[in-house]
């Protein structure tokens, strides 16, 4: 059996939907309507010991729900999980002192004390011996190097400082399992930087099995070998991260370098015209026609350089984004539980 | 054993952590422990302008001289700072964790949540008015014209603690049922309503309005006994009457806690945390 097991797990939610206004507000008072949203919807995965797993999906796709559901903070309305042979939701003690939860939205630390008194909290809590305590701590604190900061409120720390420390009290106690939910958003170039570093030495060190969500496409590909798409509560796409190109994009792009200045004016023939800067071109081609393109380009014309390339990632997976929220009706409907979520029944109560 | 070791030591974490949290804002710590302490004086001053006019309060009944009532006051400040300084801030912090989402946090850690949510932050400055409260005991005891016994000496303290027990469940109650409605802000007008109603002798509780407040008050929402049933039994000569009313109370406070056991349990099953 697989570490992570999850089958057919789904999870929605009743929602108010407050109406604008005085007068309809005080119709709620009597009357009011409700609408489900389905936050995650039959999710089957499986995820082995060791496996660094990226969650990719828009806004509201479902991706944090999940993790919540894997960590027991909600119950869902069907369908099973085991982490570590475990059911979540049933929060034993003998798992959670298993698994950690890191969110980069929200904060575990005593705002108004150093780190290290949190430190010593988790340290209780979590009934870690004296000498494993220290001995952990210490590694974490030299990885992350933030020795100098221990003895300083965390509320004068820098988010990135914060998120180091953040990631310090959830891995005290060594847990196999770690769920990180966007614990880069909101830091600079150089912070995210050393978060991927410090993520990537440490999994691979301790072989430890991490679901990470985020929507730096940079951490994905810096981090994880496996991707999973979510949109709409659903998994789109499992594989690599590169497998996402083959088989969300449509075209690859053709580059072509004319020679003498002998641009032919007819280029739409070709395909989609990206950018043109004589005597180079960009073109958007179907990935179907692209070596019978490719033909016809060389027999009528002269090149002096031809480059045939996959689109950027990024905007393969803003397509996909795009594609999964316009075929939405709600993009917006379940924003206070999880952002955009599908809304499969309007009922009134 | 060992269990019961880590929750004591989990619990003096909380407490160091607290107190190094108050000590950092020192002012606001010595305003807090001012006004609290104002206000009790403020209390005793009221108490002892009205002894001025009378020499005992429910008269006709089990009445309750100037210094017998003292102890009560006492009481009822040993009872309501217990509850302020541990559980009052928790209480009403869960609430706020429910809303934003923050209880997310505690469902992690491997330790009995309701543990952990009702003890993790302590309010020492709240404790300035027990230490009030042991000055004003010792003054009203050394006045009282009879002497307790041992018995009613060791008792005394378990009946505060049963005291606070009630009170604690019934607040937790109600902070837990956020989770339910969303929202639940009423917690600090509750504490004012329910300790309006049991700072005051049962004895009060008389006639047409009185008994049935005084029934409800005891059997259904078993405020009366938290300041009455450890008072009396400092304050005045063991009566075979009262026997009833001190087993009473044991068995109110066990019903209250099992009673709000359940009712946390349950709506943490309907937590739904908050957006990310």
């Amino acid at each position: 059996m697989s570490l992570i097991q999850l089958d057919g797990l789904a999870k929605s939610y009743t929602i108010y939907q407050k109406q604008e206004g005085l007068k309809a507000s005080l119709a709620g008072l009597f009357s009011r309507e409700y609408r489900t949203v389905e936050a995650v919807r039959g999710i089957d995965l499986q995820v082995e010991q060791g496996e660094f797993v990226a969650f990719l999906g828009p806004n509201g796709a479902g991706k944090t729900t999940t993790l919540k559901l894997l960590s027991g903070v909600i119950t869902p309305t069907a369908g099973t999980a085991k982490v570590l042979g475990f059911v979540p939701w049933r929060r034993e003690n003998a798992y959670r002192r298993r698994f950690a939860l890191v969110m980069g939205q929200k904060n575990q630390l005593w705002w108004d004390l150093p780190a290290q008194e949190s430190f010593r909290l988790h340290q209780q809590i979590y009934r870690i011996d004296a000498q494993s305590f220290a001995a952990t701590r210490d590694e974490l604190v030299d990885l992350l190097d933030v020795r100098g900061l221990l003895t300083q409120p965390v509320r004068e720390l820098s988010l990135g400082e914060r998120m180091k420390m953040e990631l310090i009290a959830a891995l005290l106690h060594s847990p196999e399992v770690l769920f990180l939910d966007e614990p880069t958003i909101g830091l600079d170039v150089v912070a995210q930087h050393n978060i991927q570093k410090f993520l990537k030495h440490y999994q691979e060190f301790r072989k430890i099995t991490i679901l990470l969500t985020s929507h730096y496409m940079k951490d994905i590909a810096a981090l994880c070998r496996r991707v999973v798409v979510i949109a709409k509560g659903q998994i789109v796409y499992d594989g690599s991260l590169s497998g996402i190109i083959d088989q969300f994009s449509s075209h690859k792009v053709l580059t072509l370098q004319f020679a003498n200045d002998t641009m032919p004016s007819d280029l739409a023939r070709y395909g989609d015209v990206l950018e043109i800067a004589e005597p180079k071109v960009t073109l958007k081609v179907d990935r179907n026609v692209i070596a019978d393109v490719l033909s016809a380009v060389l027999a009528n014309h002269t090149l002096e350089d031809v480059s045939v390339e996959d689109p950027p990632l990024e905007e393969v997976i803003a397509e996909v984004f795009s594609q999964s929220q316009s075929s939405s009706p709600s993009a917006a409907a379940g924003a206070g539980q999880g952002g955009q979520e599908t809304i499969s029944d309007v009922s009134s109560a | 054993m060992t269990g019961l070791v880590a929750y004591v030591r989990v619990f003096l974490t909380f407490a160091r952590n607290s107190l190094v949290r108050d000590m950092t804002f020192r002012s606001n710590f010595m305003i807090e422990s001012i006004s609290s302490l104002s206000w009790m004086l403020m209390n005793l001053g009221f108490y002892v302008l009205i002894f001025s006019y009378t020499q005992n309060i429910g008269q006709g009944t089990d009445a309750w001289d100037k210094y017998q009532f003292f102890v009560f006051i006492s009481t009822t400040m040993f009872v309501n700072s217990l509850v302020q300084a541990f559980f009052m801030p928790n209480a009403e912090e869960f609430s706020e964790l429910i809303r934003t989402g923050g209880l997310d946090f505690a469902l992690l850690k491997p330790i009995d949540t309701q543990f952990l949510i009702s003890l993790h932050r302590v309010s020492w400055s709240s404790l300035s008015n027990f230490g009030f409260a042991v000055l004003l005991m010792a003054y009203a005891l050394t006045h009282l014209d009879y002497t307790p016994s041992w018995f009613q000496v060791l008792a005394y303290p378990f009946y505060v603690l049963l005291g606070v027990a009630i009170m604690y469940s019934l607040m937790i109650s109600l902070a837990a049922t956020s989770i339910w409605l969303g929202r639940n802000q009423s917690l600090y007008n509750f504490w004012f309503y329910i300790t309006n109603f049991s700072r005051y002798p049962m004895e009060i509780y008389r006639g047409p309005l009185g008994t049935p407040l005084r029934h409800f008050f005891t059997y259904l929402i078993p405020v009366l006994v938290v300041i009455n049933v450890p008072a009396r039994l400092l304050a005045k000569p063991l009566l075979p009457d009262y026997g009833y009313l001190a087993l009473f109370a044991l068995a109110a406070t066990l019903a209250s806690l099992v009673a709000s056991r359940w009712i946390f349990t349950q709506a943490l099953l309907s937590y739904r945390s908050a957006s990310s």
